[in-house]
Formats: C-alpha cells, structure tokens, sequence
C-alpha cells in the first residue's frame, strides 16, 4: 500500500510501568531539578521592579526578541531547507564534499562569528578599505554602508551558523522519504516535492526550526555584542546591574514557558498527521538529473550558506593566526583540547542514551506523565546557558546539602563541596541544557518509522526491552547520531555553563577564547577558536563515514 | 564497605575535583580573566611556596558560592567593578577581616568599613576627543556631555554596561538623581550613533570620524597606545584624553577589588594573599598587565601609566556608587542609553 498512513497512537497495551518508564520519569525528574531551583527564585520578592519595567523596556525586549526569531526563523529555513532538498534530491558536481561541509558552520561559536564580521565589514575592515580606494572616498560620511552591528546583522550571523540544525535533520528527513511515495506521487501526477516530500519532512524540519529559535531566544553573546535589546539581554540588566536574581528568574520564565507554549502550538497543529512508510521502501528516490546552469545553481544554493558560516569567519580567524603565530601556548591549547574532547564526547554520548530511553518509552508506551515530565525537561535550552546554571548549581547545592550533612554526621568527617565544582556537573549541566537536540533527532526519526514495525515485533512475543534493543539502534541509527554530533559540537562551543560550573584550573578550548573574546582581543583568541572548528570536524568525518557504510 | 562504597561515589563526583584540605592550597574564585591575573598568582606562588587554584567565570559566581555553603573550597573572590563586590555584601558572602597592613596600603574610601572588601587597582573612566576636531579645553566635566553642542558627535557603549552603569550612578551621588536623569536624557541625545560595541570601538569609531567624543575606560587607551598593532595604535593617535571634573569633585574611578570567602578553610593564606596584592610589586603589576592605577599611594604606577597617574580623582566612597547603581540601571531604562 502506498500514499499517505494515518496511524493512530500505538494501542496503549503496553503501559505498565517498567523499568523503562520508571527510569524515564526518575531522569526527568533530576533533569527537572533546576528548572525547579529557578521557578522556587523566581517566586522570590522582585521588589516592584515590573511596573518600572513594563513602562520602559520590557515592550523593546520582546519586540527585539520577536523581531531577531521571525528573522532568523526565515533565514535559517531559507538555508536549512534549500541545502538539504538540493543534496538529497539533486545531481550536481561536488555534492557529496559540499553535502558534508555544509554541517561546518555548526562548529563555529556564534560569538567568534560576530567578532570576525564586525572585524572584517567596518570601516577600518579590509572591505570598506577596498570600497574607499576604488571610489576614492575620504570618510565614513560620504558614504552609506550597513552597519554590521544591527538587528539585520545579527540576524544574518546567527543563521548563517544555525542553520546546519534544520538541514541535518531534514536531509536525513529527505533521505528517508519513501520511494513509494514518489511513485504515487507520480502516477497520480501530483507535484512530489511540494506536495509530498516537504509536508513528510515536517517534522523534522519544525524539530530542528525549534532549536533554531530556542538558541536564539538564548543568546547572550551575539546580542550583547551587537547590543540589540533581547530578553537575554534583558535579563543580564536586570540581575546584574539591578542586584535583581528574583526579577531576572521571573524573566527567564516568561521566555521559557513562551517556547513551550510554541512547541506545544506546533505539536497540536500536526498531532493528527503521522506518515511513516514500511521499512522496506527505503530505496533511495533516484537523484534528478540536472541540467549545467542548474546544477550551477544548486552549487550556489550550497555556497551561499557555507560561505557566510564558514568559509570567511574561518578565513578571518585563519588570517589572525597566521599574523600572529606563537607556539608558546601550544601546552594550554593542547590540554584544553583534551578537556574540551572528553566532555563534549561524555555529554553526547548521555545525551543519546537518555533521550532514546524518554522518546522511545513515550513513543511506544502510553505513559501521560512521563510524555509530559520529558517534553519539559528537554525545554532547557530555551533558558540562557548561565540562568540555567544558576538553577543547576541551586539544585545541586541543595542536594549536596542534604547528602553531605547525612554522610558528615554518619562518619563525624568534614566535607569539602563534591558535586559543585567536579566533572559529573558539568556534564549533567550539558545533558539538561542539551537534551533538547536529542529530543527533537530522535522524536522526528521515530515520527518517520511506522508503529507497524514495533507492533510485529511485540506480536512475535518479543517484549518491550528485548525490542528496543534489538530494533533500536538499527532503525534509528541515523537520528542518534545526528543528535550526537550536534550536542558534540555544541558542548565544544559552549560557554556559560562551562565557565560556572566548573573544577579549578579545568579550561576547556571556548573558556580560553572566551578571556580573551571578552575584551574583543579576538587576535589572541583565533588560535583556541580555530581548534574549536578542527575538533568539530571529527565527530563531522565519522558520521559521515558511518552514514555513507 | 559501607564506608568505602560512600567514597567511591563521592570520587565519582567529583573526578577531577580538588581536595585542597593542605593549608599551602589557595583556591581563588576569580571574575577577572586568567590572563590578567596569572602573573599575579605566579608572583605569590614563587613568593611563598602556595599552589593557587583558580575558576574564572564572570558571571553566576556569587551563586555557586552560595549553593556551595559552608562545604566552598573557595578562599578568595577576585572581581572588577564594585557592583559584583556589593553583590557578595548582600549575600553574606565575604568573611570581615581585620588587616593593618591593608587598612594601611588601601585608602578608606576603596575599601569597605567592615573589612570584607578592598579595592586593589584602579581605572578611571575618561573622556577621549578626536585630536585636531575638538579642543582639549572644551570638555571639561562629565556634564558637558549633555551640552546641544555636542549634538550627533558622541559615542559610547550601552548604558546599561557595568561601566556606564557606575559613571551614572557616581553622577547621581555628586548631583542628585533629577540632574542625573536630566545628563543621561542629554546625552542621548546627543549621540552619534546607537549605543554598541565595547570601550575599544568608540575609539575606532573616532578614528573613522563618526564622532568627535567618546567614553572610555583608561586602560583601553593603555591598550591600543602600545598595541603591537600598527592600526590599533592609529586608533589610539586619533584622539586625546580628558581628565573630567578637575576643577570640582575628580574623574569617576572604579575598582578591582577582592575580599575573603565566609567559609574558607585558609583565611590566614588568603589574608596574606590580599595583602600581596596591595604591595608595591603587585600593584606596579596591575599597571603592567592592564594599563590599571595603584590604589596604594606610596606604590609607583607601572611606567607606562605613569604619563597619566596624577589627576584628581573622584573620592567618593566606592560603597555610595554600588548602593545607586539598581537606580542607575533604571535611568538607563528610562532614558534608552
């Protein structure tokens, strides 16, 4: 049969508890803890200050935050969906290398990137020293260029590194796309590609949409850089310079149940459609042959992104290294790898298990608490990184009290913190922070494979585990290591959790270019940020080496 | 087994985690930047045979410290800006400490009353105008920014900015928040371009004459002026520093400070580690590393601040600034700096 299924929720037969739902909801609930610890601050006294904020700059925050999502939204859509449809469907010269490369600009921090543009576009940049030359203007006032530190700006800089979120998960999306489908498609001489092939990607497309924008909604560095007036920002100004964590917390939540709301709108909107066809008509759909001015054209299309998210951030970055070559931190640089390495790995590695335990138990048992408990607990990326430290380092001072009292008045010893300030924190700051990617890699590769198959396999008398086990990482090898690889590269990109949660004399590659990005001595910073870029190629080389086998 | 059990899981936890019970361990929790502040710990660990540990995280810290309790590892909280010191004041975090010899090295008013804080270097937040298109004599204090002739020629960064945030906040200690709500209402005004980038790119911003005037910290001239850079030091040549309000109360001046954690195991290390820094040798280091003024009167400023060492500083008591800061901020929001 082909066409579209429409599948009802698999039949809630198997929704004993297990030890697959219990661990479920025990890691949800620890995974909850600090948005917990955050809500318990938040509903602390903020001291009047909303009424001071409404009248002045609360309406700018959203409207800034609204304006900087729409946009980026639009944008990234824009790359994500053209590369990804244009590698998977399409012939063209040197697809395969730029199918790969498109993923790059993922390892690039977006706060390196902002740095590297203001660098090369202002006035004293290479390019408008060039404009001034052939045209022979004397100042910046006889002349009009954009101003790179503006809303289009960082509009255009946070998707050209965001991007890679929805066209991984919708190439593999594409790729997946029965062949089928294609066929019925045809014979009922119906456009395929945009009657079949985008609405079956939806999902993936909206779950890699919704990391987009809860990365947005979180920046800190891009915005502040660029001083547009955001949520985040406004978050900052109000903890900080108002000594206000109470109002900052409550602020922090606002945004946060925002993006639930969001997710939530979404998932309605789509909760009757489930397409998924047989596992047996994965044949690929034939590339279409292209002539040479489209296939110019699809290299374009490919260029384009790879050029503002890459190519020339890593060019100025490049070119920084070069002027200034020292090999005196060669040390450092090579201990921070190593730090950076093993942390990244150790987060993607749990994130991967832990999601795959939530989105399968949930998928494939009716369980109403734990879909719920899970949804929210991978929603922790819409809090900027250093709140939701804040509510880790609450949650597990909290923890640690309680655990440590016990343990002081058993053994009459005295203890020194042993949760804060040690690895497994760090990483657990990671998992919560990061969760989300793996949610939505694997919650998009389960929404493609018919309930059909799991349901043969119960009838076969094989039971829930025994199932999971065995038709798990085969079915969804694809969607794990997506996630894998986009936590990997995050965790090596990411800045607030590592700065605060971490143990004495623990720098890892973002922290070193961080000191010295903080006072834009983004010289002394290309060398770390470089290797930031090299070490992400890794995880890049092997999923790509895995996916073609 | 129990017992051992136990360990093992706290090992776990903790891996890499530092046990620093040994009282030869100074563990620092630090806002400033490793690079900023490591010739200053290698200096004390050759001095006297201490290993410093050190985190540096800009923001959050105040909370880890305070979730971590009576079991923090920390001895010793370096920050910047007074602001992130009051932070540590309201929440119980600093031990008092009694010091003659930094009640000695540090001036009262860069120090807190009770001991728990102490200003150890100094940057004065001045006003730097394009040579050649302004004169040096027509700024003179802070409020001249306001002035309409200054209309479409200043730039600085965000208001809400730490910096910024202290220069208002000094403002309204000399003049009273109505004066100072009216200044940042000028000021807005008379601004070039939005409020963007950080101190180093309102000079560039001068260099390529997109405006006339802007605000900046000291060190940052510091900076460029000795750039390896040849374009830095362009930006740096393009314009000239103002002292502010010579002839009344002083340029606004702000801190680093540090003080010593409620809970540490190492008080007398950390003491004696706080009192390094105010000596002579650290405080030449300061000027150094950082282009930043001694707060010890009788230590030499580092020879390349030196050319601007003697101006009259804005004495007002650094704890006034951090109490008007929230209020600052507010203003800010009003006027949209």
């Amino acid at each position: 049969m082909v066409g579209w299924q429409i599948f009802s929720r698999v039949s809630p037969s198997y929704d004993r508890p297990s030890i697959w739902s219990l661990t479920g909801v025990v890691v949800a609930l620890f995974l909850l803890g600090p948005f917990i610890a955050l809500f318990v601050v938040g509903a602390g006294d903020s001291g009047g200050l909303w009424p001071h904020l409404m009248e002045t700059v609360f309406p700018r925050y959203v409207a800034n935050t609204l304006g900087l999502m729409a946009g980026v939204a639009l944008l990234s859509l824009f790359f994500g969906i053209s590369t990804a449809w244009v590698v998977a469907r399409c012939k063209f010269p040197g697809a395969n290398f730029l199918e790969w490369c498109l993923i790059l600009p993922a390892t690039v921090p977006a706060y390196i990137i902002g740095y590297t543009y203001t660098d090369f576009l202002e006035y004293a940049g290479p390019v408008q020293v060039v404009l001034r030359d052939i045209f022979g203007w004397q100042s910046a006032r006889d002349y009009w260029f954009p101003e790179i530190r503006s809303m289009g700006g960082a509009i255009v800089v946070m998707s050209a590194v965001l991007y890679p979120y929805i066209y991984l998960l919708a190439r593999t999306a594409f790729r997946l796309t029965p062949l089928s489908y294609y066929h019925a498609a045809s014979l009922h001489n119906r456009n395929f590609y945009l009657s079949v092939d985008l609405p079956l990607a939806r999902p993936a497309i909206v779950a890699g949409l919704a990391l987009v924008l809860m990365e947005v909604i979180s920046d800190f560095g891009t915005v502040e850089y660029f001083a547009i007036e955001t949520i985040t920002l406004g978050i900052f100004n109000v903890w900080l310079g108002m000594n206000n964590l109470v109002a900052a917390a409550q602020i922090a939540i606002f945004a946060f149940i925002f993006i639930l709301g969001l997710l939530f709108i979404e998932r309605r909107a789509r909760a009757r459609q489930r397409f998924s066809g047989g596992i047996q008509n994965i044949a690929r759909i034939p590339l279409r042959e292209t002539r040479a001015w489209l296939a110019c054209l699809c290299i374009l299309i490919c260029l384009v992104p790879l050029s503002l998210g890459f190519i020339l951030p890593v060019g100025i970055l490049l070119s920084f290294v070069i002027e200034g070559i020292s090999m005196s931190r060669a040390g450092v640089l090579f201990n921070s790898a190593i730090n950076s390495l093993t942390v990244a790995a150790l987060a993607a590695l749990f994130v991967a298990v832990i999601s795959s335990i939530m989105v399968l138990t949930t998928s494939y048992k009716n369980h109403p608490i734990l879909k719920f408990l899970s949804s929210v607990s991978s929603a922790g990326y819409a809090f900027p990184g250093v709140v939701l430290a804040i509510g880790v380092v609450s949650f597990s001072g909290v923890i640690e009290n309680f655990l440590g009292g016990f343990i002081e008045a058993k053994f009459r010893i005295g203890l020194e913190s042993f949760l804060i300030g040690g690895t497994s924190l760090l990483i657990f700051g990671y998992v919560i922070r990061f969760l989300a990617i793996g949610h939505g890699s694997m919650q998009s590769g389960v929404s493609r494979i018919s309930p059909n198959i799991m349901n043969a396999s119960f009838v076969l008398g094989h039971n829930f585990s025994r199932t999971m086990f065995r038709l798990g990482p085969p079915l969804f090898r694809n969607s794990l290591l997506v996630a894998g690889l986009l936590v990997f590269v995050d965790v090596m990109k990411e800045l607030p959790i590592t700065l605060l949660l971490r143990p004495f004399n623990f720098e890892t590659l973002s922290t070193l270019v961080y000191q010295f990005a903080k006072d834009e001595l983004i010289e002394q910073a290309a060398p770390a940020a470089l290797i930031i870029v090299l070490v992400g190629l890794i995880p890049v080389i092997i999923m790509n080496a895995s996916q073609r086998r | 087994m129990k017992k051992f059990v136990i360990f093992l899981i706290l090992g776990f936890c903790t891996t890499v985690h530092s046990f620093s019970a040994l009282s030869s361990v100074l563990n620092v929790y630090s806002h400033r930047q490793p690079f900023l502040i490591d010739p200053f710990l290698k200096a004390f660990e050759q001095a006297t045979g201490t290993k410093v540990n050190v985190v540096f995280a800009d923001k959050g810290l105040v909370q880890r410290l305070r979730a971590e309790g009576v079991r923090s590892p920390a001895d010793v909280i370096l920050t910047v800006d007074i602001a992130r010191l009051s932070a540590y004041v309201d929440n119980g975090l600093f031990a008092k400490i009694f010091s003659p010899k930094l009640n000695q090295n540090i001036p009262s008013h860069l120090r807190d009353d009770g001991g728990r804080w102490f200003g150890l270097s100094l940057r004065a937040r001045v006003v730097a105008i394009a040579r050649g298109r302004v004169k040096s004599d027509e700024i003179k204090r802070i409020e001249d920014l306001a002035k309409p002739q200054w209309k479409g020629r200043i730039c600085t960064r965000p208001g809400s900015h730490v910096y910024n945030r202290a220069l208002l906040a000094s403002i309204i200690a000399a003049n009273g928040e109505e004066a100072a709500e009216v200044w940042a209402t000028g000021l807005v005004r008379n601004l070039a371009r939005r409020p963007q980038g950080n101190d180093r790119a309102q000079a560039k911003a001068i260099y390529q004459g997109i405006c006339d005037v802007a605000i900046m910290n000291s060190y940052y001239f510091g900076y460029m002026k000795n750039s390896d850079k040849a374009e830095q030091k362009k930006w740096a040549d393009a314009l000239e520093i103002v002292f502010t309000n010579q002839g009344d109360r002083g340029n606004h001046v702000n801190i680093s400070g540090g003080g010593i954690a409620k809970y540490s195991r190492n008080k007398k290390l950390a003491v004696k580690f706080l009192e390094f820094l105010s000596e002579n040798q650290a405080q030449k280091l300061f000027g150094r590393i950082n282009y930043e003024l001694p707060v010890n009167p009788e230590a030499d400023a580092a020879t390349n601040v030196k050319m601007w060492a003697k101006f009259k500083r804005d004495d007002q008591s650094i704890n006034k600034i951090a109490d008007l800061t929230p209020l600052a901020q507010k203003i800010i929001d009003r006027v949209g700096w």
